[in-house]
């Protein structure tokens, strides 16, 4: 079969939209110029900045002066955390954040108290969502910056923002929010107005726009230091250049995910519980990480499958052309378990025989149809080369 | 990183897989947590001292299995004192090499072979368990690999120190503070070791 004819690890990219590519192309061949005045061509650029800020701003109930187009996710977020710690972060300055966030906010965490700043990791209970008794112990006078992963990149716990906000005004001092929405952009309705979440990262690859292409939200009163400097050319924040075509194709991406918001949430979810129906009636063994229900984003499954690892589980997925991800060490980069299954609590066969799928709007009920039934045989065939799972047959026979 | 052919097709189609029934020796190593277990069964010629049969368990990804499948092949037929020459080289070699991240999967198949035929030596009066010391140690460090180049950690010369009285080990390691295989490493040292009944504390100072 073709390698990725059936693709599920669109939380590390999806497939643009050939609309994306089309709303592209005329910034690449003709009109490939940067923004300016007085000039014709500038001010063109000038004018349809100003409408792709537009159409991602109204998809986050912002305004398009609070929007910064950033070379993608990543930039975002250094951007804003580093931003807030250097407007804000006095010395003996204090950070929350927790210890399943995403690596951006982890090392840029980690960063920031080799630099004198103090941060506490907050714990996460067995469905991923951060204890929010310790976020209110740990609140102190210089405590400044809260920041969080809207919906887990693992297994898609969704945190509660509303509920954080208050916790945070509670303090009596302001508290800076910052929030990483990768994986939260273009699956469900994040209204900004509402939620008093202060910078937000979003990235386009993810919601089947470019690579390469970020944005970052910065609500108005927000200050952040310059952490790049240079000559501005596209936004104050990401000085230096940008990429047009791919600002071009990152708004055409918006527009279609908005759409319809609320109908493209409700496909992912029934795609998604289908395919969680569908393991744990079809596959022994399994058991589902993270919470159920409307708790979870719409498109994220993460399932482990108990006395097999997944390395090899994804690479016999891969030979008959399914791309998934899976949390085994073999597969990670310091041949480490999951942090984030660790740290809710799984143990290590749980975690190297998680695999994680995560659905976009182009999956269809036929190739999760396909994938659970050569699922099926591969967690058969890997079971019976399986000392661990020879073990567990013997007792239960 | 990518596998060569015949990993692949060790992977997908291995040789000597599964239980065997009253295997006249048997080993285990590697553990769960470390994401990786081989189990190797042993059939021998009591007279002639040769392995009849050998067949292996993998827990593990896809070099664990392949690395299980050569290893077994590479011990198929041969008498004990020849199988006991087989090493983790010879089975990354007849596997056409590993990545580097790899190597210590062929460090476990080989490592379990060996378990195999000195349980099948201990039990038939063959030879002596074998007392613990600091050598013993020595011996196991050099089955752990160092992810980032494929090499064991003593040709590497990052074992600085061994010693070893009343169940404590203590190892210094040569090992810079920011490098990302530290946890791993450590990880590796204490499964290999803590296996030793005479082992009651292991001290890792980096």
């Amino acid at each position: 079969m073709k390698q990725g004819s059936i693709y599920m690890d669109n939380c590390i990219t999806s497939k643009p939209d050939p609309q994306v590519l089309a709303a592209m192309q005329e910034y690449f061949t003709e009109k490939y110029w940067y923004p300016g005045s007085f000039v014709s061509t500038g001010e063109e650029i000038n004018t349809a900045i100003n409408r792709f800020k537009e159409v991602v701003a109204s998809s986050l109930n912002a305004s398009p002066d609070e929007i910064h187009f950033s070379s993608g996710g990543t930039m975002a977020n250094n951007i804003a955390i580093k931003g807030l710690a250097y407007a804000y972060g006095q010395p003996g300055g204090h950070i929350i954040c927790s210890v399943v966030d995403y690596p951006d906010l982890l090392t840029n965490a980690a960063y920031l108290e080799k630099m004198g700043f103090d941060v506490t990791y907050l714990s996460a209970d067995s469905e991923g969502f951060i204890n929010l008794d310790e976020l209110k112990a740990a609140i102190r006078p210089q405590t400044f910056l809260f920041m969080t992963t809207i919906v887990n990149h693992v297994i898609g716990t969704i945190q509660p923002l509303a509920e954080i906000r208050q916790i945070l005004d509670d303090s009596g001092h302001k508290i800076y929010f910052h929030a990483d929405a990768g994986q939260a952009y273009g699956k469900m309705h994040l209204d900004l107005d509402k939620l008093g979440i202060d910078t937000m990262a979003i990235s386009a690859h993810k919601i089947h726009g470019p690579q390469g292409i970020g944005a970052l939200y910065q609500r108005k009163g927000t200050k952040l230091g310059q952490l790049i400097h240079g000559v501005r050319r596209v936004d104050n924040l990401q000085t230096g250049g940008l990429n047009i075509a791919l600002i071009a194709g990152f708004a055409k991406a918006v527009e279609l995910s908005f759409a319809d918001i609320t109908a493209t949430e409700a496909q992912l979810r029934e795609l998604s519980n289908y395919l969680i129906d569908k393991m744990e009636a079809t596959i022994p063994h399994v058991e589902l990480n993270g919470p159920r229900g409307d708790r979870r984003a719409p498109h994220n499954v993460n399932i482990s499958i108990d006395y097999i690892e997944g390395e090899a589980i994804t690479m016999m997925l891969d030979m008959h052309g399914i791309t998934v991800a899976t949390g085994s060490a073999c597969a990670s980069q310091g041949l480490q378990a999951n942090y984030v299954l660790m740290a809710i609590g799984k143990n290590h066969v749980q975690s190297h025989g998680s695999m994680k799928f995560t659905l976009s709007r182009y999956n269809t009920r036929a190739e999760i149809d396909t994938v659970v039934s050569k699922l099926a045989e591969i967690t058969a065939e890997l079971r019976k080369r399986s000392p661990l799972y020879n073990a567990i047959a013997e007792k239960e026979q | 990183m990518q596998y060569s052919e015949k990993v692949l097709e060790h992977f997908m189609h291995p040789h000597n897989v599964g239980k065997m029934e009253a295997p006249d020796a048997t080993a285990t190593e590697g553990s769960p947590a470390c994401g990786d277990q081989v189990t190797v069964y042993l059939k021998i010629d009591k007279d002639k001292l040769v392995i009849d049969d050998v067949t292996f368990l993998s827990y593990g990804c896809a070099s664990n299995i392949a690395t299980g499948s050569i290893i077994t092949d590479l011990a198929k037929g041969k008498t004990l004192e020849e199988a006991k020459k087989i090493t983790w080289r010879d089975a990354m070699e007849a596997l056409d090499g590993l990545p580097p991240v790899k190597v210590h999967c062929s460090v476990l198949a080989a490592d379990t072979l060996q378990s195999a035929i000195s349980n099948y030596e201990i039990a038939n009066g063959l030879k002596e368990i074998p007392n613990f010391s600091k050598d013993t140690i020595l011996e196991e460090m050099k089955k752990i690999i160092y992810p980032k180049v494929g090499e064991d950690i003593v040709s590497l010369k990052m074992v600085k120190y061994i010693g070893f009285s009343d169940g404590e080990v203590l190892i210094d390691l040569n090992i810079p503070s920011f490098d990302q295989w530290r946890d791993n490493i450590a990880e590796e040292i204490r499964e290999h070791l803590e296996k030793y009944p005479d082992v009651k504390n292991i001290q890792i100072n980096m």
